[in-house]
């Protein structure tokens, strides 16, 4: 058969695949590359897309991938042909009638995936069969049946989405679950816990969203502690909000449960990387132990009423205040017909003088000006001096404590919400409805720790280990 | 569709783990290591490969800027950590094995902040791989004459013992297949060693303790780079495997540019018999260790397959010994199979003061039948251990059981339970006369796992030889480590990109390349050293500097003078380094006089040694002026006359008489002041006229 496919020179390019084709040989082929450098025999693999197009990607017999480069081959000679492809082995989920019932909806993050041991491509294990597989605690925790709603990363998550996911759940807490668990890459986790909490209001059960900061491919992953703890959270948890569970230190110990307008992502990598800003997180969770931090959550019911507000106008945009700022810049998304504009400014909530007409001609606009901070702890607070009290009067609204991404969100609702009428977005804007305000910021609501100083040992020699 | 789709797995087929003859000579007798010839070791289907990790002397880590090479001094902070097997490895693996793995060990990290960051904690993603590290892999490859890929994939190779914080350790192949000379073979000259393989990768964790169901690990040394280098099975005798080392050690080391001192250089040594398989024992310190090594594991392998023999010749089978999963509710075993029953009534009244302080403590004790396995258990598998402490050590890494003892069994007559006890726990067991009895305890989950473990063990005595790496003890006999991993555990690092060997970078190493030991023992040979001392020297860290000091004199010295040369360095180096804790080598310039001086007559022969060692330990002016001194010159007669007489005089001081004994003194009197300036011999018959001794 002389019938090639491009899947059988994936990933490759030219000079490559002329290469290939010339000595008959395809992905997938096992081969003895005469080089100038020796002899070297393995299987054919695909090549990354990403990858430059001068190599070919041979497996050895031990495992070992290894790349030659196509002016170094002289001869590749095919004595086989190996092709098989990877799948997740199922399990079938056990059911429990004595167990709750938990919806676990998927969005594309890769909470728990599995490594094609081959290519090296992620291959998402959802159905309740493949997490059984490879997480059968979950079982001891609920009985867990899941849909896959989209296939997208964090990062391409949107409107879109939200709108969707914002109904189902509702449609899910209508049909008697007893617990949501939204699996999301963590990127932007925060901002649609943030966004759930406004489109879903009252709900009579826990939302739990959860992610994985190490893929479950790796032995080290977080995916199975994280699944377990947000499931755990979900089937029998005291609290019905719209939460973010995930690590609480970098040691394999307990999850945080993060109220959604609190929550942010605070470094890249971090196991730990998800707080709670200017606050307590609400409780810590390990498997079939929830402490409650804070006492003021709302409490799971038996109803199933929930308030699905499903909408968003996208014409909404964050302003990150840098010194020197211009005024053409606001003119610029003004023109461009962008009806809201969160600013995160300096300190206390502050701008330069040279963007003020701006803003006062977006403001005639009736453009919805809010005041975030860019220091992410503490409150707006535009009265201690002039420069605050001027931005006031040019019809900027100040915040309070909310989180700049909580209030692009809170915004783009709002907006939506109340296409035709200002004064309702206004209001609706400075009342707290999921946490995204509070009145009080408790001592310990601001924490970033400096390591290096004597009483942080004994702390992290406690809490790490 | 095609056939192979539906295969569940494309992994890449198993090294030949097995050894490839079958003719096992279980009557070949017992014998210690030193009594048999390389033609028995060939009668036994002996073969042993080595791999050798060699830490290479970079300023960074490999994949993170920290230091390379700092140990750590304190404790900032711990970190604790579990590893989950991910599932390739359950559908590869005995699963039950690797979830206890999961489910029972805390991995504790101890960090001190000067020697790791956040990527070896898997905080953070690899950074890209270190560039020094990769030019100093090529340049050993390029002496090894192994071939190089063109592209380096970083993989990642699953360790879920915790010694690697991310579950994997992130390799990758810098090249494959070469030919080392091998010219101390015990199997005649001619012989090549080939490498199967070179590789670059993270090292690992440093255990600092292991006990119950903690281990505690230090990341200092995690992520230092090393090279490491395979061999194929081509070592037949010990002493071969013993010469391999070495001679692999100094492949490795050829660069100059690698860490020295304890820990930097490692190896594991594959060891298999004819019917056995690849049994890999890690981490050998010292070369001279592994003949006796490998010895007693080719004979723990002929014992292994003839206990095997014997249970096949009892008609036992491996499925007497299965019992259904655990499952998630954790069944105990003996709930779910009468091979095992809970022993707690029958052992109440018990003497035995470990099962007595077992059951005060409230801890399950349980015993469980092994069919067929009756003296069996007492088998002797290596010195002064049996059949039973095979079985012991991997239930005691596996379930973690930490009394000591933890386990008896029933081969060893009337040891530790009463008589009438043994026989009620036969009757309770339902044994016939065949079957042997293990005794367990420890806390409900472990000791059922434990006892599975048993089972699970037991029935591997029908393969032969389980897949397992062992540990080795300074006695030379071994212990189990872990199960080997399979050929599936390697998979691509989505994290790190390819990286090209540029071809310029070739050029540069090549156009520096240091000569090889064996290139330089051909050379030295050729200027008529003899072979031992050519070996010795061409091996040595001071080979350039012997070269560069006779470089100038190599007629005149003849082949005397630098035998001489090379030995007055081979003593003096060591001596001086192991003293001052250095192990610098000197300017050549240093001792290039005292060789010239040697080589024109003025140093006499003797001298030589004593004049090294001062300019080991002088500054160089200091080290002329003593040379000047030493030479050889007229009034040497003059001086010998006067210091004669000095001692002559002295002699009345001297408490004893003994001749001998006069003579070493006058000798101490008379010879630092003219040593290397005058024949020694002359000075003592000298002496014995002048002090006129009766020798």
């Amino acid at each position: 058969m002389n019938m090639t496919t491009s899947e059988d020179f994936k990933g490759y390019r030219e000079p490559l695949i002329s290469m290939m084709k010339a000595f008959g040989i395809t992905v997938w082929s096992e081969v003895v590359a005469r080089t100038t450098q020796g002899e070297f025999e393995g299987l054919v693999l695909p090549r990354s897309e990403t990858a430059d197009p001068l190599h070919l990607v041979l497996k050895l017999s031990s495992g070992y991938n290894i790349g030659l480069r196509h002016d170094t081959i002289e001869e590749l000679s095919k004595f086989g042909y190996r092709k098989a492809s990877y799948k997740i082995p199922e399990k079938e989920f056990p059911k429990d009638p004595g167990k709750p019932r938990v919806k676990l909806f998927g969005t594309g993050g890769t909470i728990a995936s599995r490594l094609d041991y081959r290519t090296g491509a992620v291959i998402p294990a959802f159905s309740p069969g493949e997490l059984y597989g490879s997480v059968p605690e979950l079982a001891e925790v609920c009985n867990l049946e899941t849909e896959k709603l989209f296939g997208v990363f964090s990062e391409n998550m949107g409107p879109e989405q939200y709108l969707i996911l914002a109904e189902e759940i509702g449609k899910a807490i209508r049909d008697g679950y007893d617990g949501v668990v939204v699996g999301h890459g963590t990127d932007t986790m925060h901002h649609t816990a943030a966004v759930l909490s406004f489109m879903v209001q009252d709900s009579p059960v826990p939302i739990v969203m959860v992610g994985s900061q190490r893929s479950s491919d790796r032995p080290s992953s977080d995916a199975a502690q994280n699944l377990i703890n947000a499931a755990w959270t979900a089937a029998h948890g005291p609290i019905a909000e719209v939460m973010v569970c995930m690590f609480g230190p970098t040691s394999d110990r307990y999850n945080l449960l993060h109220r959604g307008t609190r929550v942010r992502k605070m470094h890249s990598s971090y196991r730990s990387t998800f707080r709670t800003l200017g606050d307590i997180p609400l409780a810590m969770v390990e498997q079939g132990k929830l402490t409650p931090l804070k006492e003021d959550f709302k409490p799971r019911r038996e109803d199933r009423e929930v308030t699905i507000q499903a909408c968003f106008d996208e014409r909404v945009t964050i302003l990150y205040y840098y010194p020197n700022m211009q005024a053409d810049i606001i003119d610029a998304l003004v023109e461009k017909g962008y009806r809201g504009i969160i600013i995160a400014g300096t300190g206390l909530g502050h701008v330069n003088r040279t963007v003020y007409p701006a803003l006062e001609r977006a403001a005639a606009q009736g453009v919805q000006l809010y005041m975030t901070l860019q220091t992410l702890w503490g409150f707006v607070q535009m009265y201690v001096y002039e420069t605050g009290r001027e931005i006031l009067e040019l019809g900027v609204v100040p915040l309070a404590n909310m989180l700049p991404e909580a209030a692009f969100m809170k915004l783009s609702w709002a907006l939506g919400l109340h296409p035709d009428d200002p004064q309702a977005v206004r209001t609706l804007m400075t009342t707290p409805i999921a946490g995204e305000m509070t009145p009080r910021e408790p001592h310990d609501g601001y924490l970033v720790f400096q390591g290096g100083i004597p009483e942080m040992k004994d702390f992290l020699g406690k809490t790490w280990s | 569709m095609n056939n192979h789709e539906n295969q569940p797995l494309a992994a890449p087929r198993a090294p030949a783990d097995h050894n490839p003859r079958l003719d096992t000579p279980l009557d070949f007798p017992d014998r210690d290591f030193g009594e048999l010839t390389p033609d028995d070791y060939d009668v036994l289907g002996f073969m042993s490969g080595l791999e050798v990790h060699q830490q290479l002397l970079t300023t960074s880590k490999l994949f993170c800027r920290c230091p390379a090479g700092q140990k750590a001094s304190r404790v900032d902070a711990e970190v604790l950590r579990h590893m989950r097997p991910t599932l390739s490895e359950l559908g590869e693996y005995d699963g039950t094995a690797l979830m206890e793995f999961k489910t029972h060990k805390e991995i504790v990290y101890r960090l001190d902040r000067n020697t790791v960051c956040t990527y070896e904690i898997d905080d953070t993603p690899p950074f890209l791989i270190d560039l020094e590290a990769v030019k100093i892999a090529i340049e050993a490859c390029r002496l090894m004459n192994v071939k190089l890929v063109s592209e380096l994939h970083v993989m990642r190779k699953q360790y879920l013992d915790g010694s690697i914080p991310t579950g994997f350790q992130r390799t990758a192949m810098v090249a494959v297949k070469g030919e080392l000379p091998f010219r101390t073979s015990e199997l005649g000259a001619d012989q090549t060693l080939r490498v199967r393989q070179v590789s670059l990768e993270e090292d690992s964790c440093r255990e600092v303790s292991d006990i119950g169901h903690r281990i505690t690990y230090q990341p200092d040394r995690l992520g230092i780079p090393l090279i490491e280098t395979v061999t194929e099975p081509d070592l037949l005798t010990p002493l071969d495997v013993q010469a391999g080392g070495r001679l692999l050690a100094q492949a490795v080391r050829a660069t100059g540019k690698v860490r020295r001192g304890a820990g930097a250089a490692r190896q594991d040594v594959n060891v298999s018999i004819a019917g056995g398989r690849r049994v890999e024992i890690k981490g050998v310190g010292n070369h001279r260790r592994l003949p006796q090594l490998v010895h007693i594991e080719a004979y723990r392998q002929l014992n292994l397959l003839r206990i095997k023999a014997e249970l096949e010749r009892r008609g036992v089978t491996p499925e007497l010994f299965e019992i259904p999963d655990a499952g998630r509710h954790r069944t105990p075993p003996w709930v779910q199979t009468p091979l095992v029953i809970d022993a707690r009534r029958i052992l109440r009244r018990s003497n035995y003061p470990p099962v007595r302080e077992a059951l005060e403590q409230k801890q399950m004790v349980c015993a469980v039948r092994l069919p067929g396995f009756r003296h069996i258990l007492a088998h002797r598998t290596q010195p002064g251990i049996t059949f039973a402490r095979e079985i012991r050590g991997r239930v005691r890494v596996i379930a973690c059981l930490e009394s000591r003892p933890f386990m008896i069994h029933s081969d060893v007559e009337d040891y530790g339970l009463a008589a009438s006890v043994w026989r009620q726990l036969r009757a309770a067991l339902r044994t016939d006369s065949s079957d042997a009895i293990v005794v367990l305890w420890g806390s409900e989950v472990d000791a059922g796992t434990a006892a599975r473990e048993v089972l699970a063990r037991a029935a591997e005595s029908l393969i032969g030889i389980p897949a397992e790496t062992r540990q080795s003890y300074p006695d030379g006999t071994t212990g189990f480590e872990r199960i080997l991993p399979g050929p599936d555990r390697m998979y691509p690092d989505t994290d790190t990109p390819p990286l090209p060997i540029e071809d310029q970078w070739i050029a540069e190493i090549d156009s520096r390349l240091p000569e090889t030991p064996w290139a330089r023992e051909d050379r030295l040979q050729a200027l008529g050293l003899d072979v031992v001392a050519t070996r010795r020297l061409a091996a040595s860290p001071w080979a350039t500097l012997f070269d560069e000091i006779v470089a100038e004199d190599r007629e005149a010295l003849g082949v005397a003078g630098l035998q001489r040369v090379a030995a007055a360095l081979e003593k003096r180096l060591p001596y001086f380094w192991r003293q001052a804790g250095t192990r610098s080598l000197p300017a050549p310039r240093v001792l290039t006089p005292i060789v010239q001086a040697m080589a024109r007559g003025e140093l006499h022969p003797d001298g030589l040694e004593p004049a090294i060692d001062f300019a080991l330990r002088h500054t160089e002016a200091e080290s002329t002026e003593y040379l000047a001194g030493r030479l050889k010159s007229e009034p040497v007669e003059k001086e010998l006359e006067s210091l004669l007489q000095l001692a002559a005089e002295n002699l009345v001081g001297v408490h004893t008489r003994e001749a001998q004994a006069v003579l070493r003194w006058g000798m101490g009197q008379v010879m630092p002041a003219l040593s290397g300036r005058i024949d020694p011999c002359d000075v003592r018959s000298k002496l014995i006229f002048k002090l006129g001794l009766a020798i």
